[in-house]
């Protein structure tokens, strides 16, 4: 396809700069994007086993409500009661609960001895999970900005950047694109080599990037656009208000758990309750969200839809369901939260989201990557913008995957200390991302690129040996953890080869590859002579 | 490739063009949700529609913004665009005028 050459010329350069301006945030939330779609698993992983106490039978429920709510008076605000296939649990918040991550929040969960007398366990809420996904949402980025992050607002621009980047992307490559997609050339250098995969990834998954760009960019700002809706909708109410009611209500007239399931049975047939979450039950706000899953629908949540429902009358204040009567507008809505979050296809789904986010992630690296290789001179000494680039794009891309992969493998072991697990995390991850930042920086990207990588494959490999090591070594009913996540250790084993595979590439393209590159290393004598000058490839 | 006269070329313009595609660009796209809210399938109350219609504001907004360089200069988006802009806002209080 013929195109103009001004304006080729015009896009190569938007292309080149909003992607270096928003590829690194961008490289963190994808790949922590494709974290998310593992999140419980993660976070399983992460806790002892006896933090969730999924003990209780489904029909002893109501007996241990009563006797909480008798003897905690926590308890009589609201209470959480997770239904699990076999067995299931309640616990309370102790500190915190409602909307938002809070990470002193701690929660209580009860349960009945053999003589069926209440034994309870406090300990925080583990938000490892939450924590990953705010690593997603806003870069790791900290601040609000009066009631919403600031990183999802810089995030949400990075996406306008990010479409912007995809739209001339396309542009650019449309002159050869029957020709060259496929050519994923080896033989001619590096360079061509990155560009091919670069562009081969970008157009393979171009549809699940557009859609995340616009849906992330909704995500950052509904609500300045809901604002700029209220001057088209004039007198008309954007949402319908509900009536306040003044009626209020005592928990011991709760009706029992089976009647909400029963309930739930009749008004969403195909789906499975993961979780009736009562809270302000003796006010006349009286509330219980309840979580719905189901494999393969369309999902406003995450991972689950919801239904605000009034805990005595059953009334239904809010339902993220699909319902007839809503036509059109609500499924189309509801598709575009479920496109994003890839919870329409079970597990295929999550897998294939998982490995479009790496690639996404991929994407914006190699893109930084291409850019240094642009501005190389034939000189051993690189520019001085080349080199903050490429000690940048080290620091912040393998020190923030260095950060939650130590992270995560730290989590069992501070579950020995009886530490406030949620801080350390974010000590833990902040502590590494800077440091590897400043480390890059003051080795410059080649050296650091290396060291970080091997420092990623024993950061990964660490996390099996951990759950190794507690699975054999723990007797301690409080510290053993369930060993059902064992897909978590799997996949840190087979990035600590990927990471290991690079930090080999990356050392032979540091002493044997092209000289007059920002990733060349000097050659220190005491090396065996086994260095080769790479021919100079001409683009 | 034919040689293009100089003039014919298109001048980069980043942060002009730019400023036009957020600031025109946002008043079109509320625009056009403005008349596919009201005089769009269900009219304005119908339900969820609220929610499609802020959906909607950006998925207008982001392509102008992508294709806002390919105007000439920014006089020539300028002038599109507002001339764009006047056509919508009539349509709008056209359709206003005679429900």
């Amino acid at each position: 396809m013929k195109i103009r050459s001004d304006v080729l010329r015009t896009y190569q350069s938007l292309h080149t700069w909003t992607g270096i301006t928003a590829g690194l945030v961008l490289f963190i939330a994808f790949y922590a994007g494709a974290l998310t779609m593992f999140k419980p698993q993660i976070t399983q992983w992460a806790s002892p086993s006896s933090v969730y106490a999924n003990n209780t039978p489904l029909v002893e429920m109501d007996t241990l409500i009563d006797q909480a709510v008798m003897q905690y008076p926590k308890a009589t605000d609201g209470f959480i009661v997770n239904i699990d296939d076999q067995y299931s649990s309640l616990s309370w918040y102790e500190k915190g609960g409602g909307r938002g991550l809070r990470l002193d929040d701690s929660l209580t969960f009860a349960q009945r001895d053999d003589k069926g007398n209440l034994v309870t366990q406090t300990s925080d809420k583990n938000a490892l999970g939450a924590l990953i996904d705010k690593l997603h949402r806003t870069g790791g980025i900290p601040g609000t900005l009066g009631h919403e992050d600031i990183g999802v607002l810089i995030i949400g621009v990075a996406c306008a950047l990010y479409f912007i980047a995809l739209v001339s992307g396309v542009i650019i490559l449309l002159p050869t694109l029957v020709k060259h997609l496929l050519a994923l050339r080896t033989h001619k250098g590096n360079k061509r080599f990155w560009l091919d995969s670069h562009n081969l990834v970008g157009v393979f998954s171009l549809p699940f990037h557009i859609i995340i760009a616009w849906t992330a960019c909704v995500f950052a700002f509904h609500d300045p656009f809901y604002g700029g809706l209220t001057l088209v909708y004039g007198d008309q109410p954007l949402f319908e208000s509900q009536p306040k009611s003044t009626i209020s209500y005592n928990v011991n007239s709760l009706p029992v758990i089976q009647d909400y399931l029963d309930h739930i049975k009749v008004v969403a047939p195909n789906y499975q309750v993961r979780s009736l979450e009562f809270s302000q039950l003796s006010t006349t706000t009286p509330s219980l969200a309840i979580q719905l899953a189901s494999e393969g629908a369309m999902k406003r949540g995450a991972v689950t839809d919801i239904i605000f429902m009034h805990p005595y009358t059953f009334n239904i204040d809010y339902s993220s369901l699909n319902k007839v009567e809503e036509g059109v507008f609500g499924p189309l809505v509801n598709s575009f939260f479920s496109l994003h979050f890839g919870n329409y296809a079970g597990n295929y789904g999550r897998w294939m989201y998982f490995i479009l986010g790496l690639l996404g992630a991929f994407l914006f690296y190699s893109g930084n990557l291409l850019w240094l290789e642009k501005r190389r001179e034939k000189q051993p000494q690189q520019r001085r913008s080349v080199r903050f680039m490429a000690s940048l794009t080290i620091g912040v891309c393998l020190g923030s995957m260095l950060g939650v992969a130590t992270t995560l493998s730290a989590s069992k072991w501070l579950y020995l200390f009886a530490v406030p697990i949620n801080q350390f995390y974010l000590i833990c991850y902040y502590g590494l991302f800077f440091a590897a930042i400043g480390y890059s920086f003051y080795r410059g990207g080649a050296g650091a690129a290396i060291t970080l990588l091997h420092a990623l494959t024993i950061a990964c490999l660490s996390i099996p040996l951990t759950t190794l090591i507690f699975s054999v070594m723990t007797n301690n009913a409080t510290h053993s953890f369930d060993n059902n996540t064992i897909i978590v250790d799997v996949m840190a084993l087979f990035f600590a080869m990927i990471f290991f595979i690079a930090a080999k590439k990356a050392k032979y393209r540091a002493f044997n590859g092209e000289r007059n590159s920002i990733w060349a290393l000097e050659v220190k004598d005491s090396l065996p002579k086994q260095i080769v000058l790479a021919p100079d490839f001409k683009d | 490739m034919t040689q293009l006269n100089p003039n014919d070329k298109i001048q980069p313009h980043w942060w002009s063009k730019t400023l036009v595609a957020i600031v025109m660009g946002l008043t079109l796209s509320y625009g056009i949700v403005a008349i596919f809210a009201w005089f769009g399938p269900g009219g304005i109350s119908a339900p969820m529609k609220v929610q499609l219609n802020m959906w909607l504001i950006s998925a207008i907004w982001l392509p102008i913004l992508a294709f806002i360089y390919l105007f000439k200069s920014t006089k020539s988006a300028f002038i599109s665009m507002a001339l764009i802009n006047t056509l919508i806002y009539l349509i709008f209080s056209g359709l206003w005028w005679i429900q």
